[in-house]
């Protein structure tokens, strides 16, 4: 072996891993033992793969992910649950009263994950991801149909400058086993490439969130490239999402 | 068998490191979620089948990996460009400053590897996988993996110091 072929074979050495028990590594290592330039070659690599596993190791996850993760996976058990229930109650007739009692049960006992910082995450996430419109249209009203129709929020309450902005559908989102209404809107700004709107409401009963912000407060947040706000009237609860800064999204908020 | 492991103790163990190689791969914050969740997902689906409990690591990186695969199948945003075409555009990082590399900068470096390196280097320093853990993730013989890695660090390493350790993976 040449001190060539050693820096090669030594590009793959990770100090501080059982890479030094590879025999064609273990072999590199004990030449550069003896060779001072390999030696010297061989201290200024250690010092990059230091630096650059590092680099690596500072991505960091965003905070409320693990939460996430397992509030959505605990909402799908209990979907399933529900499910295998309802065929129970087509087999017998008795098990209906059962359902009766345990379903506002199932209302109290929602995970602790359900709170309305993740409901802001998941839908910023669906906005960001790319979506498909269930409906598309710039007729407010068909939009309010379609959700009504569809058992999902229909009888929000716009603010004044929204009700003026130009819709272009909507769609339906699940989130924990309830319905969101997802309307979107365009802002008339030049859109990327195969989007067709950059500003989206997603409304949902308020009673299903947790920790909801109280009615009369506004709370502005970032995530992702999104700018959000989140204010509850009514018994809903409202999110309204766009790239750009809070000034930008505030114009929609003011009568 | 795996299906007596906790599902909140899985997350809590691996929704970071999986996180960071989705980011590393797909360098965008709500793509990386989706990856990581989406995994999770597939695991609590079709978890119970795997048979050697020593195995979910693996499990779980091959899974996101392939979901990332897949996902990009159906992209067509990312145009692929040779890094030969490239390589006169890419800025040189002075060599004291490699030393203090941060994530962006490495994040930066890994993207202008040809896509084929990218993986391996990823797992490389993330995880310290070992070469069979990497061929195991990235389905491919460990002697792929090995060639891979080899020109994969030679050109990061070039591109970071504008120095060349050539590398001669043959006998690898």
């Amino acid at each position: 072996m040449n001190r060539d072929e050693a820096k090669t074979i030594l590009l793959l050495y990770r100090p501080g891993t059982a890479d030094a028990n590879d025999p064609q590594i273990a072999g590199a290592l004990g030449l550069a033992k003896q060779d001072p330039d390999l030696t010297r070659w061989l201290v200024e690599h250690c010092a990059r793969q230091e630096a650059l596993r590092t680099g690596f190791r500072q991505i960091t996850a965003p905070a409320g992910l693990k939460e996430q993760i397992i509030s959505e996976q605990a909402a799908k058990k209990i979907t399933s649950l529900s499910f295998r229930r309802r065929r129970a109650v087509l087999a017998a007739m008795a098990v209906v009263a059962a359902l009766v009692v345990l379903t506002p049960l199932w209302f109290q006992h929602r995970g602790s994950g359900d709170t309305y910082a993740i409901l802001r995450n998941r839908m910023a996430s669906v906005a960001l991801r790319g979506y498909g419109m269930d409906l598309t249209t710039n007729n407010p009203a068909s939009v309010r149909a379609y959700l009504a129709q569809n058992h999902a929020p229909a009888d929000y309450v716009l603010p004044a400058p929204l009700e003026k902005t130009a819709v272009a559908g909507c769609a339906i989102e699940d989130w924990q086993g309830t319905k969101v209404s997802m309307i979107c809107f365009r802002t008339g700004r030049p859109l990327p490439p195969g989007e067709q709107s950059d500003l989206w409401l997603f409304v949902i009963d308020r009673s299903r969130v947790k920790d909801a912000p109280p009615v009369g407060s506004r709370q502005f947040v970032q995530v992702g490239r999104l700018r959000m706000v989140t204010w509850t009237e009514g018994d809903k609860l409202y999110v309204l999402g766009m790239e750009g800064d809070e000034q930008a999204l505030r114009q929609y908020l003011q009568g | 068998m795996a299906e007596g492991l906790d599902f909140e103790r899985l997350v809590a163990c691996y929704y970071e490191p999986l996180y960071q190689f989705a980011f590393s791969l797909a360098r965008d914050e709500s793509d990386a979620c989706d990856l990581t969740q989406q995994t999770f997902c597939i695991w609590a689906a079709k978890g119970h089948q795997l048979r050697d409990a020593s195995k979910v690591k693996t499990w779980l990186f091959t899974t996101l990996h392939r979901e990332f695969l897949g996902t990009r199948r159906r992209q067509t945003r990312f145009p692929h460009i040779e890094l030969e075409f490239a390589a006169a555009e890419l800025p040189v990082v002075s060599p004291p400053t490699i030393n203090r590399l941060d994530a962006g900068q490495a994040l930066a470096a890994l993207a202008r590897l040809d896509e084929i390196y990218q993986a391996p280097v990823a797992l490389f320093y993330l995880q310290d996988c070992s070469y069979n853990e990497i061929a195991e993730i990235l389905d491919v013989p460990l002697g792929t993996v090995k060639s891979r890695l080899t020109r994969g660090l030679g050109r990061l390493h070039q591109l970071l110091t504008g120095t060349t350790t050539q590398p001669q993976p043959p006998n690898l």
